[in-house]
């Protein structure tokens, strides 16, 4: 059931490497292929039991057991919003292809790997799986940016790319490689709370290691700079697929191998996660206002917004972490939705540079369909209600502020900085007067159109109806937030519950 | 009597101009016009003539229709509701009856014409009223538009606006009001206290009589263009011009004037017997006040008269269309898009097939005939600042060196107005503007 | 001795300007005692204008009357009286500059006097080579 999600893509990568399509034909292929997956998920989640929080669709495939390593795949709430937003987001990310890229068989071969093994990572349940598909995915994603990318540094930022990625996997293998070894498991087999056995040093310092792994990919400061680069350089599909889904492999990272292997750490750590969220947050926040490339600051915002789901899983109430999965799934919907508008601008204009861009709202040599969903997806993307980025800030925020007051009042604030910036990017780029020395831009097609308009369609739908995203994840996360100890523990055990002062009553 | 064509200058009888529009000035010089001579800007013009003159056959109809016989209505909500009288009106300049006949058009309101106002933009006939209301019909917004900088600008030459603060002027319009509202006393006692709020709007009348006399004639003349241009007459942008000049001369002496009809009694405000002339009070002032200034449009961009972005002079105004944004966003002196539209209805084909050509096509076919309308708005002040010199300078042959200063210093001077940065006499010297 | 009416209509290439004045109605005007001074342009000079501008102005007289008029001067001035004030103003209203162009020419507004100083009765006629128009 689940293999579809992983196979279907790949088999179609290999038949568009192979098979003579040009460039038009091409696209429409890999739409064929993309669309597969994406109604599979969608009757995923219609087949979905969400009374049951735990791991459903089991799949097993006996691989290399000496290793340890099998093929073992199953979803809960969390991977099946991932697995969708993936697929969802690999269609759109082919959408959003130029018409005349250039080796189209190859370009939309890559894309569908890519697309594939990420699916693999969310399903994953043997850590080495996931590893490998998630090293995998490097090797594509570094020749989608390499070949393809955007402008003259895109050898550099691919290579940057690389070189954290790979860095992250080195952390990452180590960090299972010690949970299995020292927690003495019997294979890779992924089980919640495994790490619990081990003392809570080793945890911290296992967890440790996997959270730094994570941290790169997602990233958070400070180590995103390989981000903007990247972001940057990337064509708008990989930028589509490195923002909205790729960063998503770090967050889920983050919750299912740190606070599922290591509750116990995760709760030790939470503060200071915290902190590191709000750091995130109004690092990436304020670094966006200074931005005068609209891809560039698009990136910069995508730290903040991402810092927001760390602040989520810190909180460890269910309402927070509830908001955090689904802050993941928006984001990613937004992030694609600003990608691919920003890509839209930058074809049709030939700049993304801010003091030049001017005036596109203009109805009639403008791109107003475009400015118009560009100030929707600001708008979502600052957390205006009605839309889907303000409902999964906002359970963010209510669910770890009684937790983390100042932490989430500064997160708060970071969420007023991105209308900041937004603000700075509508006005300069939608609003004024067009240049008429320049204004003769190409018409944009409804068919170039059409991925930002399902996007916007869907981040207004959930916006109004948020029960839709939500209910997916509430099952997972309250059973995650119910593993957690009830009380933080502390390295040396001294403490007990009865020593601490009672939490102070909620207004 | 010699056709007026320019023969080129043999020899450089004075040093080449050091102007930033020199080359624009030897052209002038040469006999040619601010547009440069190109089969593309020709055909561009012609069909953007031939465009503005069926729009124009009403305007000029319905605004003598407005100063002659809706005169002081205070609710003046038919004044668009052309009688059929005023539409079979015969053009003084075209027609069988016509004063002169050197323009062959029909004395009647063009036939175009006629089917728009009867099915509009939706090709179906409904009531009138429904066309209005839906404003399917000839935007003589614009058309009033025009008038009200005439109005606004007023003093640009010519007396006809010095005669409008007359006693005289100011004794016929007592008359006119007394009959026209014989039998409302509420009108005329509001008259009798307060007699500079009817003499200002007559004032205001009196303009859009000015304005549909000036227009009469100019729709044969761009009718005539177009049919000259299909049988292939033109061999180029400067004999379009020069056509224009000719036609300034023909028609110069024509009397500008107002008159009132309250039933069928006349009442002439501004009599023929003033000696207003076409050229003098008509042309002259509203090539100043429409091409030149107008006043900033309202569009999306908005103007802060305190933070000086409106000069404080009016004769420093610069907002006519020769210096209009055309983008409907922009700023342009008269409300653009209401004439677009109405030239868009009547575009001949080869120029609809033109414009899907580039840009957008059919999308933004406005703002690209908007941009024609302005190259051929700038032949018509080539032709004006040509026929100026004929009139008040030296033959471009002239062999005497002090003449050929004189008329070099008359253009310099008219390109002068084009040295700010607003103005569009760059952008049509190429192609790439549309 | 002749008024400027006289010499006009009795001098050979004034016809269209004899032709105007009567339809302008200015005949009696100028055959008062004045005196004017007439600037006078010739046949040639009518001819140079495009076709149709005479017509228009012959079947308007007031209009054709305010361009003749815009040729007369009251009072009677010499070619040297007239270099001598550099300009004049004319019936119509409209001022004429007046000065001496290249080689010794007498030259009134663009118009270059053929023949100066004709006396008459009423007034003096200089004849013009060019219709002067106002502006």
């Amino acid at each position: 059931m689940l293999s579809a999600l992983i196979w279907i893509p790949i088999a179609g990568a290999i038949a568009i490497f192979l098979l003579p399509l040009t460039g038009a034909k091409a696209k429409s292929a890999a739409i064929a292929v993309a669309t597969v997956p994406l109604l599979w998920s969608i009757y995923l989640f219609t087949q979905f039991d969400l009374g049951n929080a735990g791991f459903q669709f089991h799949e097993f495939l006996p691989w290399l057991t000496a290793l340890g390593l099998n093929y073992d795949l199953s979803m809960d709430g969390l991977s099946l919003l991932m697995v969708g937003l993936n697929a969802l987001l690999t269609l759109v990310a082919i959408g959003s292809t130029a018409q005349d890229t250039k080796r189209p068989r190859l370009f939309y071969g890559l894309l569908l790997l890519v697309s594939g093994g990420i699916a693999g990572a969310f399903l994953a349940q043997n850590l080495l799986l996931f590893f490998l598909l998630y090293e995998i995915e490097l090797v594509p994603l570094y020749l989608l940016i390499a070949i393809w990318g955007g402008d003259d540094k895109r050898s550099y930022s691919a290579m940057k790319f690389l070189i954290y990625t790979a860095l992250s996997g080195a952390l990452m293998l180590a960090g299972f490689l010690g949970t299995v070894w020292f927690s003495n498991a019997s294979d890779f087999t992924y089980s919640a709370v495994m790490g619990q056995s081990l003392p809570l040093q080793w945890q911290l310092g296992l967890m440790v290691l996997l959270l730094v792994a994570f941290a790169i990919k997602v990233p958070l400061v400070p180590f995103h700079t390989w981000l903007p680069d990247t972001y940057v350089s990337a064509s708008t599909p990989v930028a589509i697929m490195l923002g909205g889904v790729l960063a998503k492999l770090g967050t889920y990272g983050l919750f299912r191998f740190c606070l599922g292997i290591f509750p116990d750490a995760w709760a030790l750590a939470s503060p200071y996660l915290a902190i590191w969220a709000t750091v995130s947050v109004l690092y990436g926040a304020i670094t966006a206002i200074a931005q005068k490339d609209i891809k560039r600051m698009v990136a910069y915002s995508s730290i903040g917004h991402m810092g927001y789901v760390l602040l989520g899983g810190a909180a460890m109430t269910d309402l927070a972490l509830t908001g955090a999965v689904s802050q993941m799934v928006s984001h990613g919907l937004i992030l694609a939705l600003l990608f691919n508008l920003v890509g839209i601008v930058e074809t049709k204009v030939g700049t993304r540079e801010l003091d030049v861009l001017n005036g596109l709202m203009n109805p009639v040599r403008g791109l107003p369909l475009v400015s118009a969903l560009l100030v929707l997806g600001g708008m979502a993307s600052a957390g205006i209600p009605g839309l889907v980025g303000f409902i999964t800030e906002f359970l963010v925020f209510q669910g770890s502020y009684r937790v983390y007051g100042i932490q989430t009042l500064l997160c708060v604030l970071g969420s007023g900085l991105t209308s900041v910036y937004f603000v700075i990017l509508l006005n300069r780029t939608c609003f004024g007067k067009l240049d008429n020395k320049i204004a003769y831009f190409p018409k944009v097609t409804f068919s170039e159109n059409l991925p930002a308009i399902a996007l916007a369609a869907l981040v207004l739908f959930l916006g109004i109806q948020p029960n839709w995203l939500v209910r997916w994840g509430e099952p997972t996360a309250t059973d995650m937030i119910a593993a957690l100890p009830a009380t933080p523990p502390t390295l040396t055990g001294s403490v007990e519950l009865a020593d601490l002062p009672p939490a102070p009553p909620l207004p | 009597m010699a056709t007026l064509t320019e023969p080129t200058p043999t020899k450089n009888v004075i040093p080449p101009s050091t102007h930033p529009f020199a080359d624009i000035i030897h052209r002038l010089e040469a006999g040619g016009s601010m547009l440069p001579d190109t089969p593309e800007n020709l055909k561009q013009i012609i069909g953007i003539y031939k465009a503005y003159a069926v729009p124009m056959d009403f305007y000029w109809r319905d605004l003598l229709y407005i100063a002659e016989r809706v005169f002081l209505d205070p609710l003046p909500a038919f004044k668009y509701f052309l009688p059929q009288s005023y539409l079979d009106l015969p053009n003084h300049y075209a027609g069988d009856t016509a004063d002169l006949r050197i323009w062959r058009g029909e004395a009647e309101a063009h036939p175009e014409l006629l089917e728009f106002m009867e099915k509009g933009e939706l090709g179906k006939k409904l009531p009138k009223i429904f066309h209005h209301l839906w404003h399917d019909r000839v935007n003589m917004e614009f058309a009033e538009a025009c008038k009200q900088a005439m109005l606004w600008h007023q003093g640009m030459g010519g007396r006809f606006n010095d005669y409008l603060y007359t006693d005289e002027y100011k004794a016929n319009c007592d008359q006119a009001i007394a009959a026209y509202f014989k039998g409302n006393p509420l009108m005329l006692t509001l008259h009798k206290h307060f007699p500079d709020l009817f003499y200002e709007k007559c004032r205001d009348l009196s303009y859009y009589s000015n304005l549909g006399l000036f227009w009469e004639v100019m729709a044969p003349v761009f009718f005539e263009m177009s049919d000259i241009y299909d049988e292939g007459g033109f061999k180029g942008v400067p004999d379009a011009m020069d056509f224009l000049v000719n036609g300034i001369f023909a028609v110069a002496g024509r009397p500008i004037y107002h008159h009132v009809y309250v039933g069928d009694e006349c009442f002439e405000l501004v009599p023929k017997s003033k000696a207003f002339t076409w050229l003098y009070e008509a042309a002259l002032p509203y090539v100043e006040a429409v091409f030149y200034r107008t006043a900033p449009f309202r569009g999306t961009k908005s103007y802060n008269a305190q933070a000086h972005e409106v000069p404080g002079d009016q004769k420093d105004f610069h907002y006519g269309i020769l210096y209009a944004d055309v983008f409907p966003v922009g700023s342009a002196g008269i409300p653009p898009t209401l004439l677009m539209q109405d030239m868009m209805h009547f575009l001949p084909d080869y120029l609809r097939d033109y414009y899907d050509d580039y840009c957008r096509g059919d999308d933004d076919v406005l703002i690209q005939l908007g941009i024609t309308f302005q190259r051929s708005m700038y032949n018509v002040t080539s032709a004006v600042i040509q026929a100026l010199r004929t009139a008040l300078l030296y033959p471009l042959d002239d062999p005497n060196p002090e003449h050929r200063l004189a008329n070099r210093q008359f253009f310099e001077a008219q390109m002068d107005r084009f040295l700010r940065p607003e103005a569009r006499l760059r952008d049509i010297q190429s192609q790439d503007y549309r | 001795m002749a008024t400027i009416v006289d010499i006009a209509v009795n001098t050979e290439g004034f016809s269209t300007l004899v032709a105007a004045v009567q339809a302008a109605g200015l005949v009696e005007t100028l055959q008062t005692p004045g005196p004017f001074t007439v600037f006078a342009p010739n046949d040639d000079a009518f001819a140079k204008l495009p076709p149709g501008t005479v017509q228009t102005l012959v079947q308007n007289p007031p209009q054709l009357a305010r361009i003749l008029t815009f040729h007369v001067v009251a009072g009677k001035y010499t070619q040297a009286e007239l270099l001598e004030m550099g300009q004049i103003d004319s019936i119509e209203g409209a001022p004429i500059p007046v000065r001496t162009g290249l080689n010794n020419t007498f030259e009134v507004k663009n118009a270059t006097v053929l023949a100066a100083d004709i006396e008459a009765e009423n007034g003096i006629i200089h004849v013009l080579d060019n219709v002067i128009l106002m502006g």
